[in-house]
């Protein structure tokens, strides 16, 4: 089936999201949303990696031995990976300090792989660019919506900046700082998405 | 050439790996003074901080001058490991860099003590990488802010003269409190913390700048 740029770019964000639809990368959503600052830091590095390893892998689909295939993806996704972690820590070096250990992570995150797998490898190099940005800025979109209630219902404070007279008409949750609480947020959110936002696609 | 073919394979991944090792070696090398740079204004920064230092600018000369104008640093040698030693020209407060195992990964810190050992006048931590959100709450304010004017309880267990998170007696001057959520970081700083202490005791007992009979034994309350 051929695709048209608008058609990737929507199924993406909207219709395929990557994490209401596919239930991928969610383990740095579960990670990653109790804080807003450190979720945008990692949507930035999803988006940079998910972009370029789609195009690159696209660009070497018809060199790549089938067999090696995955390994190629690993090494370059991974590569890719490597070059946010140093741009980060040269040129915004205190936010490196906070979601550091989380960059590396990204390697593991599945989106990538399964956009690879699943698109890039089958597909034109710019469709695969545009696929991989959808997929970020898909995946970018749940996340920071969690992150905008998971921080305050925590924290009290939002981009780390405390809600007026906090203590006055707020307890913190504490379960919303860790990972129960976005299994809760997650669970809410894709329940409400697959209800009312998407298509149930009929076979 | 046969795609499939062992020959095509291996010439295949070494050129990927040379290409991509490259592009790699590549950015880290043009961001390498960029890295330094941030790295060594980072450490004086949080000197500055913990020496509670007053600094006219934000650059980094501004830091180093604050730091060559009112601490002495020396490296001392014991028992085969280097100990980075600051000292307040001022007030005789001494501080040492400190690193020890937390829950993920190394953690490492300068903390200061006073001039006779007996309480911490302040704590920073330079490195860390505990989970966002929970362990790595160490660095801020208000977690710091306990261990100003602590005391260090030297005639207690050598791994209770700080004590992190609940102890029998609360009110404890050697006490601070835990991070909540964060109970793994909070025991293992505990323990690295004290040993750390007890080791530089040692170097300090070494050097003979003190004798430890003239390091107060504080009292719990």
């Amino acid at each position: 089936m051929a695709y048209t740029p608008k058609q990737v770019f929507l199924n993406g964000i909207w219709q395929d999201n990557p994490i209401y639809r596919q239930v991928l990368g969610i383990c740095s959503t579960l990670a990653v949303t109790n804080l807003l600052a450190n979720t945008l830091f990692m949507c930035f590095g999803l988006i940079f990696t998910t972009a370029l390893s789609n195009l690159t892998i696209s660009l070497l689909r018809d060199y790549t031995p089938k067999r090696i295939r995955m390994i190629i993806q690993v090494l370059i996704i991974a590569c890719y990976v490597m070059m946010v972690d140093i741009f980060i820590k040269a040129l915004a070096p205190d936010i490196h300090r906070f979601i550091g250990p989380y960059v590396g992570l990204i390697i593991t995150n599945c989106i990538i792989m399964g956009r690879a797998e699943a698109f890039a490898s089958q597909n034109k190099p710019l469709l695969s660019l545009f696929d991989g940005i959808a997929s970020g800025v898909g995946y970018s979109l749940v996340l920071i919506f969690i992150a905008s209630i998971r921080e305050p219902l925590g924290f009290g404070s939002i981009l780390g900046i405390t809600l007026p007279a906090r203590d006055l008409w707020w307890h913190s949750w504490i379960i919303m700082v860790m990972p129960p609480g976005a299994f809760f947020m997650l669970g809410m959110f894709t329940w409400f998405a697959r209800r009312w936002l998407t298509k149930e696609v009929k076979r | 050439m046969k795609k499939t073919s062992p020959a095509y394979i291996l010439g295949f991944m070494i050129i990927i790996c040379t290409v991509f090792g490259t592009a790699i070696s590549s950015v880290h090398y043009a961001t390498l003074n960029m890295l330094i740079k941030n790295e060594k204004l980072h450490k004086n920064r949080s000197i500055c901080r913990v020496f509670n230092l007053s600094v006219t600018g934000a650059s980094a000369d501004a830091f180093q001058k604050a730091i060559d104008d009112n601490i002495s640093h020396e490296q001392v040698t014991y028992e085969g490991r280097t100990w980075e030693v600051y000292k307040q020209k001022e007030t005789g407060n001494i501080g040492f860099v400190f690193s020890g195992t937390g829950f993920w990964d190394r953690i490492s810190g300068i903390i200061i003590l006073s001039a006779d050992l007996s309480k911490i006048v302040n704590i920073q931590f330079l490195d860390q990488k505990e989970t966002p959100g929970l362990g790595a709450r160490i660095e801020e304010g208000w977690f710091i802010d306990q261990f100003k004017g602590i005391s260090i309880a030297w005639d207690q267990p050598a791994d209770k003269r700080i004590i992190v998170g609940p102890a029998p007696i609360p009110s404890a001057k050697n006490r601070v409190d835990a991070i909540t959520g964060a109970t793994q970081t909070s025991l293992a700083l505990m323990k690295f913390l004290n040993s750390e202490l007890e080791a530089f005791r040692a170097v300090i007992k070494e050097r003979g700048e003190k004798k430890m009979s003239e390091v107060p034994s504080p009292s719990l309350e």
